[in-house]
């Protein structure tokens, strides 16, 4: 065997708490090692032109990278054996930075982690054989569910490139909360308008089939053609998709779960998005006094909110700019914790909304009681350090953006994962942050954490603009990491069959032994870990490497 | 009081799905979230595939404890992966049990969006152990 090994400095982010030429040295003289470099930046390309020299100079026949954890540069390091004529399933990952010198800090503790760590994969690739990825077709058409603004951008970009769009709406309208908003900030254009224009573009187009008042209702299959149920109008429908995009939105928070704020108790506390829908028909007196509360849930560690809702600052502004533009004798309050008005243009906003009047107290709100004469708000000012009590004839919450309602059960149908404020959560925060897990399962807009417009019609454009890609090549590559039966040893118990939950293990009477149907096989590895007989081994993962991996962390070898 | 030379460090191997706990522990690495260098992950595709008989292997060669770690009942990416392991873990554990080894075997649930719950529970696991060791060393 000859194994070349690759440890990356990953410039200070390894080097600075491993010894990397203490760990190449160590491996130059290990028993099968041919080659054992350190490289400041094994990502960069020469890093990658000394890797694929060394395979075809040496004749390497397994290659062990131990850089980034394994889901980085994952196709990078693949192609680059592709292009040495090596099989990339000879290439064995060891992470040494997000599993070593992150979590650690002491070098020479994990100097000798990073040691096991790239032994155990040295050990467990000794049992890696080439693999053969297979080929399926795709299906060019998208599934999106949501018709909001982040969805209907999806949904055009899309069609316009000429794939069949599913676009699945739970209401009777498309258009999402923007349908409903009035003097949309910045673009100070009604919602409908902005949805109006959306939809027209897309009535016209004859590869795009809208279904409203429809919800999903079954998802199986993988990437390339997703088997999918509708629950419609009409009945159950069913259709195949190549890929998704899900933008279900935002559900807009309760003040209800806040019994403080007294909301629901008296109708002069209203929420931002009430004011938005009655602001003209509200009943106030020539000189109002007028309070507005930021951040009501957001930034609010006790009630399981600790994000910034990014737009509920700007809807503040708007608020005390409306009830300034309406009545100059008023009295407008804001009470904040910061002003966060986040897009381009947020801070001359909020500097012109001082201009007009608009008070700004940085304050804890502590109580909120409603009287005959008005609703009286007492805090404390936090940058004076005095307690204040004042009376208002309303009270205007800014209420944030919380996770859609339909988050756990489409991530249960869709098998993808919720973070930890129950939005859906992307693969990798900065470098994918329009991919979930799953391949071909996208996110757009507000449903994976709060965006205003402009960032929802932009993350709903990227996530179609990557679909598309790996739609548009009309056929995926699959992961060859699936079961196989060993006919000499199956006794025929067919325990596997009863434990695979892809049903992909079939019983051949005449034999009396199992195979596994691999266009089924999820490779999940069930089987391979029930199997009395060690008859069935699941590929890329099969006993021997998982054995050796674990003797190699405890220097049983 | 103990001498810090005689304490013993445990050695801890875990088995994490490829979906959610390894995917938490990736974060926690991003995260810079430090915990003890005992503990060492063995991926896998599902916990389901994680045999028990691997788990054995690693307390003969030697580990002083072995967690099983895949994602919360219900959020199997594939399907039920997850019953399953509950199921083979428990009997695992009744045998543990029989040897006086419970303290040896866990099994946890982490997705992946639980960096801090990763690290809370491979910390925790990881100081029980220490602890227990550096008692039964003392006596
Ligand atoms: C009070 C308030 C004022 C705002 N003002 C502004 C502003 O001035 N400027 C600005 O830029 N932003 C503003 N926003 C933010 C703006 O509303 C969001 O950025 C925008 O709505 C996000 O679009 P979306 O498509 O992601 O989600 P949504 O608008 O929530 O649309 C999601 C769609 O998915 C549908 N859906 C949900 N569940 C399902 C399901 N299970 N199956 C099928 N369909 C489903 C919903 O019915 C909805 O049509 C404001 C928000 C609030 C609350
Ligand atoms: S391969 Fe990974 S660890 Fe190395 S430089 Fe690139 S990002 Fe850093
Ligand atoms: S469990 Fe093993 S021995 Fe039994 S049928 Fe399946 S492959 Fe054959
Ligand atoms: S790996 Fe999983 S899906 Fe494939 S045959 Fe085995 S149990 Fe079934």
């Amino acid at each position: 065997m000859k194994t070349g090994i690759f440890i990356c400095h990953c410039g200070h982010n390894i080097k600075h708490t491993v010894d990397v030429k203490k760990l190449s040295n160590f491996f130059k003289k290990y028993p099968g090692v041919t080659v054992s470099n350190d490289y400041p930046f094994v990502c960069s390309e020469p890093g990658q032109d000394m890797i694929s020299e060394s395979i075809e100079k040496q004749g390497l026949d397994r290659v062990i990278i131990a850089s980034c954890t394994p889901s980085l540069h994952g196709e990078l390091f693949k192609d680059l054996l592709k292009k040495s004529d090596l099989n990339p399933f000879l290439l064995r990952r060891v992470s040494i930075r997000e599993h070593c010198s992150w979590v650690g800090d002491d070098i020479e503790i994990n100097t000798e982690k990073a040691r096991r760590l790239i032994l155990a994969g040295l050990y467990s690739a000794a049992h890696y054989v080439p693999l053969e990825e297979k080929r399926v077709e795709v299906t060019k058409s998208a599934l999106i569910i949501g018709g909001g603004v982040s969805g209907l951008s999806a949904a055009d970009f899309l069609s316009k490139m000429g794939m069949q769009v599913y676009l699945v709406e739970k209401e009777a309208e498309l258009g999402g909360h923007v349908k409903n908003l009035k003097n949309i900030w910045p673009a100070r254009k009604d919602g409908k308008s902005i949805i109006d224009e959306m939809i027209e573009e897309l009535a016209g187009r004859e590869n795009v089939e809208i279904f409203a008042s429809t919800t999903i209702s079954g998802f199986e299959g993988f990437f390339g053609n997703y088997e999918v149920t509708l629950d419609t109008l009409e009945g159950e429908k069913k259709l195949t998709a190549g890929g998704v995009i899900i933008a279900i939105g935002f559900s807009p928070f309760d003040p209800r779960i806040k019994p403080e704020l007294q909301y629901g108790k008296d109708k002069r506390i209203i929420t931002t998005l009430e004011f938005e829908h009655n602001a003209d028909t509200l009943q106030l007196p020539e000189k109002p006094r007028v309070a507005i509360l930021h951040c009501v849930g957001s930034r609010d560690e006790q009630i399981g909110k600790p994000y910034c809702s990014r737009v509920c600052c700007i809807n503040a502004l708007r608020v005390g700019e409306a009830i300034k533009d309406k009545y100059k004798d008023s009295y407008v309050e804001s009470f904040y914790m910061d002003v966060r008005a986040h897009p381009r243009g947020g801070e001359e906003y909020f500097e012109d909304t001082q201009e007009k009047g608009v008070l700004f107290t940085r304050a804890n709100v502590a109580e909120i009681n409603p009287s005959l004469t008005g609703i009286v708000i007492r805090g404390e000012d936090t940058l004076f350090g005095e307690i204040f009590e004042r009376e208002f004839d309303l009270v205007v919450l800014s209420i944030g953006m919380s996770p859609p309602v339909d988050n756990k059960l489409t991530a249960s149908l869709l098998k993808i994962t919720l973070d930890k404020d129950k939005f859906f959560m992307e693969a990798h925060i900065k470098l994918r942050p329009f991919d979930t897990a799953v391949k071909g399962i996208f996110i757009a807009g507000s449903c994976s954490g709060p965006k205003d417009v402009e960032e929802s019609i932009n993350h709903g454009r990227a996530s179609a603009v990557k679909l598309f890609g790996f739609l548009n090549l009309g056929y995926a590559y699959v992961d060859p990491f699936i079961s196989y039966v060993d006919p000499k040893r199956c006794s025929g118990c067919r325990m596997c069959e009863q434990a695979c939950v892809a049903k992909a293990i079939k019983y051949d009477e005449e034999k009396r032994v199992v195979h596994v149907e691999e266009a089924a096989c999820m490779g999940c590895g069930l089987c391979n870990a029930t199997c009395p007989s060690s008859a069935i081994s699941l590929k890329g993962y099969i006993d021997c490497m998982i054995d050796d991996e674990i003797s190699a962390f405890m220097e049983a070898i | 009081m103990l001498q810090d030379k005689a304490e013993k460090n445990p050695e801890i191997i875990g088995f994490a799905c490829s979906y959610c706990t390894f995917k938490a522990s990736e974060m926690a690495g991003s995260l810079r979230m430090k915990y003890p260098d005992g503990v060492k992950l063995v991926q896998v595709p599902c916990s389901s595939r994680v045999d028990p008989a691997f788990v054995i292997k690693a307390i003969f060669e030697g580990a002083d404890g072995v967690f099983v770690a895949g994602c919360h009942p219900g959020d199997c990416h594939f399907i039920k992966g997850n019953y399953f392991t509950r199921r083979k873990i428990a009997a695992l554990k009744e045998m543990f049990d029989a040897f006086s080894m419970n303290d040896k075997l866990r099994l946890f649930w982490v997705s992946a969006a639980e960096a801090r719950r990763f690290v809370e529970k491979v910390t925790g696991m990881y100081n029980e152990i220490k602890e227990r060791k550096n008692v039964r060393k003392e006596n």
